[in-house]
């Protein structure tokens, strides 16, 4: 037998072994390994630093989510913001009467009731005439809010929780306390996730992707597979939006809008689309990205020479966000549309052959 | 001897730390991104007045920390911003910006007992729940818009009117308020309706409004988009036959520059002074612009003077926290200073108009409100000019809360 720690191939012999949420022990090694890293990684950090973390976990969540609706089941979906709005307004309306642990699934399924419905035009519309509906949804959503007295119409509503299982949780500690909740969240989103698309379900989705017809030939129902696949995905979202609305400790519609779906969506080309390791890896890239723009555009802002020589009127240090945004999705949709999955996946390669090429 | 030499030590011991020490303000607003047209010279404002109190050394023995930072308008942004400063350079008070993101920080600045200045004049802000720390420099948009239906009302009777407001909270503020006062006056409120940036067309709006007879559209939204709106006014010959006016924000030399003569005519209520006029805070403000290098566009804006203006109420509430409290400058005196900036000690740096009363800005723990007068002032030959004294609004108080 070989010894399973120094398994260079995959030498999965069965269909069960296939389907192994793990293909070796290495890899349940170096997932035990990072997740206590992760567990001690705010022990080093400061609070504000940890709610950046935060940020980064909760847009993971939302970004797993659209992997499901547009990664693997191929539905372009510009509303997952939208969803994630479901479910911080759901978390807002039911956290006065409800506990944390009830809310935020109850985010998750308002949204996945939602998504289903938004989905429901992918029976027959596909491709861009899809996107445009979903994008019709993002705007209902945020045109809906705006104009409803109970939502405050888009100002803040307060979301406050000063105590779990008598643990105040106040100013010093509300970053540590979310921080290890989302991580504990994350977890079991990616296990479901990784669960769900080694089982017939997720084949299916895979199946409708690649050619709905072929799919419903083959005995799949590609229309009750499509509308699945909306509404896990807005669960998702919606369970990121309860997460954030707790975090942030008040729902804002400004958090919710197409501007915030489209960073999703770039968040997922990024990272790769359809993939666990890129969705952890677009929020962390992007949300870096956005913090290094924000401290050249203040460079730029405070530097006489570079102030000298921009044109009169042309507001530079205003455009490099979004500039550096457009630049990055171009790059990387024309040099490396696997997204920075790829390149994970070939250092973990070099590493797990090395000394040898493959 | 000795104990002369003793005391001339300890003396000077103290100055040394008295001269050492330092305070920190803190600034997050749009530098760049959305409304940056905006944030840009407020935050110009809030610089140079801070390096104006260092170099005249308004608060004696202490060195002024001013941080300005850019949140891109993106409401993430001002929280973390917001949590860094807390975390490393602790501000005495924080002069906050936008709408949204300050209706999100309200508990977490309740919280953290912090004295905050924001620039977004939304009446949510001062409301409970969390409001105990929100102080607004000039009145609320919602009152800015109340004066302007008592305006109105001076002028017309029963007048028919439109809202027109940017679809954000910022816009939203003032509706609630308006339908209960033009009830009261005696108006029809027509329509409102949501106009953002972009609007490069807006003949379908104007020419609907005009078909429900409207004769004042009120405009609660940003220069630009008021700008385009008062340009199709013109081109479609509705600008005699509908007047417009408008909130803190949507006028001032920006809207002069976006919409030339087609702002003419516009009425504007404001709290702050023209650069036209002779006081001591736009005169403070040339001089500051001149040192500082700062454009003429950056000089003539009315967000230059109100970042000046919240700066120099923080300033001095850390002035006046530094007397009362023996020296001791944090948010907790700070605002115990603001709160006691009302009466014989109301603030009067001349930024902005003064009520009847003589009192310019003033707050008590229940009044968060600093400017209480307004001002309507009108576009005439490519400049505001006041066409009525100083007001309170009358009925503001009264419908404020239904």
């Amino acid at each position: 037998m070989r010894n399973p720690w120094a398994q260079t191939g995959n030498y999965r012999t069965s269909y069960v072994q296939d389907t192994t949420i793990f293909a070796n022990y290495r890899e349940i090694a170096s997932v035990v390994l990072l997740l206590a890293a992760l567990c001690i990684l705010p022990m080093f950090l400061e609070r504000s630093q940890v709610l950046v973390l935060n940020f980064i976990l909760i847009y993971a969540i939302a970004v797993l989510g659209l992997n499901i609706t547009t990664g693997y089941a191929g539905l372009i979906s510009v509303g997952q913001a939208a969803f994630m709005g479901v479910g911080a307004y759901t978390v807002a309306l039911s956290a006065p009467n409800l506990p944390f642990w009830l809310t935020i699934p109850l985010g998750g399924l308002t949204a996945a009731i939602l998504g289903f419905i938004v989905g429901i035009p992918s029976l027959r519309v596909k491709h861009l005439y899809l996107a445009l509906a979903t994008l019709a949804f993002q705007e209902i959503f945020v045109w809906v809010v705006g104009r409803s007295p109970a939502l405050a119409q888009g100002a803040a509503i307060p979301v406050e929780m000063r105590n779990f299982l008598g643990l105040e949780i106040g100013f010093r500690n509300h970053n540590y306390f979310w921080y290890y909740v989302i991580l504990f969240v994350l977890v079991l989103m990616v296990i479901a996730w990784r669960n769900l698309l080694r089982g017939k379900y997720g084949r299916a989705l895979i199946a409708v992707r690649d050619n709905d017809r072929a799919a419903d030939a083959m005995g799949m129902d590609p229309g009750r597979t499509k509308l699945f696949a909306f509404a896990l995905g807005a669960f998702y979202g919606g369970i990121a939006g309860g997460l954030l609305a707790y975090m942030q400790r008040a729902v804002v519609v400004e958090e919710f809008t197409l501007g915030r779906s489209v960073a999703l969506l770039a968040m997922a080309i990024v990272g790769g689309l359809g993939t666990v390791v890129g969705s952890l890896l677009g929020p962390a890239f992007i949300e870096f990205l956005r913090l290094y723009m924000e401290r050249l555009s203040e460079w730029m802002k405070s530097n006489a020479f570079i102030q000298s020589i921009t044109p009169a009127g042309v507001d530079v240090a205003s455009a490099l966000l979004p500039l550096s945004f457009g630049l990055v999705i171009v790059l990387f949709l024309v040099f490396e549309p696997r997204g920075l999955y790829n390149w994970w996946r070939l250092l973990r390669s070099y590493f797990r052959t090395w000394p040898f090429k493959y | 001897m000795k104990r002369a030499i003793v005391l001339g030590m300890v003396a000077m011991l103290g100055l040394a730390m008295a001269q050492g020490r330092t305070v920190n303000l803190l600034w997050s607003g749009a530098v760049t991104g959305p409304t940056s047209d905006v944030g840009g010279p407020y935050g110009a404002g809030i610089e140079d007045y801070c390096k104006y109190a260092n170099e005249q050394k308004l608060i004696p023995g202490v060195t002024l920390n001013c941080t300005v930072r850019d949140d891109q308008y993106q409401n993430p942004n001002t929280q973390r911003i917001f949590e860094e400063a807390l975390d490393r350079a602790k501000p005495a008070v924080y002069l906050g910006y936008s709408t949204g993101a300050m209706l999100q920080l309200k508990p977490l600045i309740n919280e953290v007992k912090m004295p905050t200045i924001p620039a977004s004049a939304h009446i949510g802000l001062i409301e409970p729940p969390n409001n105990t720390y929100m102080f607004l420099p000039v009145s609320s948009y919602s009152e800015q818009f109340v004066a302007l239906l008592e305006y109105i009302n001076r002028t017309k009777k029963n007048a028919k009117v439109a809202l027109v407001v940017n679809p954000s909270p910022f816009g939203r503020a003032v509706i609630d308020a308006s339908r209960r006062a033009a009830a009261r006056l005696g108006q029809t409120i027509v329509d409102v309706r949501e106009v953002g940036g972009g609007n490069l067309d807006n003949t379908a709006l104007l020419r609907a409004l005009d078909a429900a007879g409207v004769e004042f559209i009120l405009h609660q939204n940003v220069a630009g988009p008021v700008a385009n709106i008062l340009k199709d006014a013109k081109r479609l010959g509705l600008d005699k036959k509908i007047k417009q006016l408008g909130a803190v924000y949507t006028g001032g030399s920006d809207l002069i520059r976006l919409a030339g003569d087609a702002a003419e005519g516009f009425l504007w209520a404001s709290s702050y002074y023209t650069l036209d006029e002779n006081t001591p805070g736009i005169a403070l403000q040339k001089q500051l612009a001149a040192k500082y290098n700062r454009s003429a566009d950056i000089l003539n804006s009315t967000n230059y003077t109100a970042g000046m203006l919240a700066a120099a109420i923080a300033v001095e509430a850390m002035k006046r926290a530094a007397q009362r409290f023996n020296g001791r400058i944090d948010n907790e005196t700070v605002y115990q200073a603001l709160i006691g900036m009302n009466g014989p000690n109301a603030f009067k740096p001349g930024f902005a108009v003064s009520t009847k009363a003589g009192i310019e800005i003033d707050f008590t723990r229940s009044e968060q409100t600093g400017a209480e007068g307004l001002r309507v002032l009108e576009a005439k030959g490519g400049k505001f000019v006041p066409v009525t004294d100083p007001f309170t609004s009358a009925l503001f108080r009264q419908v404020r809360n239904p």
